[in-house]
């Protein structure tokens, strides 16, 4: 209460207000939308007649906001993964091992001071994280991120990705030359140049994929990928995979090629003279970009959305082992498992109503009579925790096995994580090569590479086309 | 999927096909103007938010890990990074062309492979030159 209270006094006046005004335009806004479900007839017909801007704002909110837990999950995991790598504890403090840690970082970014220095070009100063921001988080348009769940699905989406992409590195320009510093002169022109080099391979690189695929619409590449993981791309193209990843590695600015960073040669950077919500917002877009890239080797590579193995053939498979035993065993594929609340009759509603109850009773009786000195609430308190994790998978498992998106969601999130955390290893792994070791590598090894990659894919569909 | 499909296969027919890319071009446009807003919303909030007092003169003064700055602060800097930025347009034009061969490949086949052989080979002849000038060495 006592630190509430100091936070409260150490507030400027403007502070306060906001601080008021946030939970009463809460209010407002849930007595709205309680307005609009109670009597909304003609607002409906406003919302329904409007309904292309409506899904817009609604896709533009969630890719937006989505970014937000996305870089604090990617901070928390650089965090706590390198410091176990390292033998040391890392966040402890704040929230279950840690966890919110990240997030007291982006407040106090919040309430940090955004110091423009006195040389600065201050108009190009402030726009260049909006820039770096801005290419980070509108690549995110065109991910698909299950059966569905696309921003929008262009069929040049590869095309439009690297073109957004490469505006990044337009930012990071602009905040290196306004800064009036000569790091961040140096290091602006530094990551240029860097990104510069490897978004040559790295666009290059999926040449070769695109001659198989036969079109850029991200969905259709990843719909092409279904069936068992050895329809993956990466089986297709392994050279293009590796060339891939290594020049994501280098647009992501991470080690082992963040010399933009190098704080042992050039201070910070681009971002030596950035302070507040301005540096943050630099920081995001680096930790959403590292999710992008990403997210992208899982698109075109690794199948996507798609699960490793074919349920169907699974399931057709159990279909002629079992119907050999008993012929009346059949199971539908696709198959699903429909809810209908409505024909289940008013018992068996009360009987599911009354499910927390007897679940919990269930489960707690076995602790409560095996241990004669537990006390009967705490039977209880092990049996709710357990009916709530027991509930809770099956609710998982259902919505897995109904709907395409959920499974999609989570085998995308999956992978994705797992290259999140192969980055994260790899910065906690090996050392920051020289800059004259990453120019030569991007172009004397890796753009050779990339162009072998794809005369020797043409090659082999000349081959099996004629 | 149904959309680009239908893109694909009739791009002739007018109407339907070029108020889909319109709708596409609106979105990417709303969705820039949301996120520069996103970002000019959180620094306005900060703003109100953060404390801010004037220092000395020595707070504008850029930094230079402690000492006051001296020289030129828009100094020189070396000619390799025009010279990388010249062979990135070369070759990221080149990658636009490449992309658009690659996805009609398998309509064209051997006559696009020898095609595409030789534009290739044109622009490594400039890169064979640029190595061999020592310009993809770093110094």
């Amino acid at each position: 209460m006592t630190a509430l209270s100091r936070t409260w006094g150490r507030l400027t006046l403007p502070g306060k207000i906001v601080f008021t005004l946030i939970p009463l335009l809460a209010v407002l806004t849930a007595g709205l939308i309680a307005f609009i479900i109670v009597l909304g007839g003609p607002i409906w017909d406003l919302i329904l007649a409007n309904l292309w801007f409506i899904r817009f704002l609604v896709a533009a909110t969630i890719i937006l906001v989505i970014t937000i837990p996305i870089a604090f999950l990617n901070i928390y995991l650089e965090m706590k993964v390198i410091a176990l790598m390292n033998l040391r504890v890392g966040p402890d403090r704040v929230g279950p091992w840690g966890s919110l840690l990240s997030v007291v970082h982006g407040l106090k970014v919040l309430i940090k001071e955004d110091f423009t220095p006195t040389g600065a070009d201050s108009i190009v100063f402030t726009w260049a994280p909006v820039v770096t921001y801005g290419a980070a988080v509108m690549t995110l348009l065109v991910i698909p991120f299950a059966p569905g769940m696309a921003g929008q699905d262009f069929n040049i989406g590869l095309l439009y990705f690297f073109a957004v992409g490469g505006m990044g590195v337009v930012g990071l320009l602009m905040g290196g030359w306004s800064s009036f510093n000569k790091y961040s002169l140096l290091g602006g022109l530094r990551s240029a140049a860097q990104i510069i080099s490897y978004e040559i391979p790295l666009t290059l690189s999926v040449v070769g994929l695109l001659i198989l695929a036969g079109t850029m619409s991200l969905n259709q590449i990843v719909m092409q990928q279904s069936g068992w993981f050895t329809d993956w791309y990466v089986f297709r193209q392994p050279l293009g995979f590796v060339i891939f990843f290594i020049a994501a590695t280098a647009e992501a600015n991470r080690t082992p090629f963040d010399l933009t960073e190098a704080d042992s040669e050039i201070v910070a950077g681009f971002a030596t003279e950035y302070s507040g919500m301005r540096f943050g917002f630099f920081f995001f877009a680096e930790y959403v970009n590292v999710f992008i890239m990403s997210a992208l080797t899982v698109v075109l590579f690794l199948g996507g959305w798609n699960a490793p193995f074919d349920i169907d053939a699974l399931v057709n498979v159990l279909n002629g082992v079992v119907g050999a035993v008993i012929p009346s065993f059949h199971i539908a594929t696709p198959f699903s498992i429909a809810l209908d609340p409505g024909s289940l009759g008013i018992p068996l509603l009360f009987v599911i109503g009354l499910a927390p109850l007897i679940g919990t009773l269930v489960l707690a009786a076995p602790f409560y009579l095996v241990r004669s000195s537990m006390r009967w609430w705490v039977a209880l308190i092990i049996g709710f925790v357990l009916f709530n994790v027991v509930a809770g998978g099956l609710t998982f498992a259902w919505a897995y096995v109904s709907f395409d998106w959920v499974a999609g969601l989570v085998w995308f999130m999956a992978k994705t994580f797992a290259f999140v955390f192969l980055f994260v290893w790899m910065r906690g792994t090996l050392p920051r090569v020289r800059i004259d070791q990453l120019m030569g590598f991007a172009w004397k090894w890796l753009l050779p590479a990339a162009l072998l990659n794809l005369f020797v894919t043409a090659a082999a569909v000349v081959i099996v086309g004629s | 999927m149904d959309v680009a499909a239908q893109q694909r296969a009739s791009p002739a027919t007018g109407a339907v096909w070029s108020e889909d890319r319109l709708t596409g071009i609106w979105y990417i446009v709303g969705f820039a103007i949301a996120a520069v807003s996103f970002t000019f919303l959180t620094f306005g909030a900060a703003w109100l938010l953060s404390h801010r007092n004037r220092g000395d003169v020595h707070k504008g003064l850029p930094y230079e890990s402690g000492i006051d700055t001296f020289g030129d602060t828009h100094g020189r800097f070396g000619l390799s990074f025009y010279i990388y930025a010249l062979l990135f347009v070369a070759f990221d034009i080149e990658v636009i062309f490449i992309y658009l061969w690659a996805v009609v490949f398998r309509d064209i086949l051997l006559g696009g492979f020898v095609s595409m052989l030789v534009f290739v080979g044109i622009l490594l002849v400039g890169l064979a030159y640029a190595w061999r000038k020592g310009v993809l060495t770093w110094r």
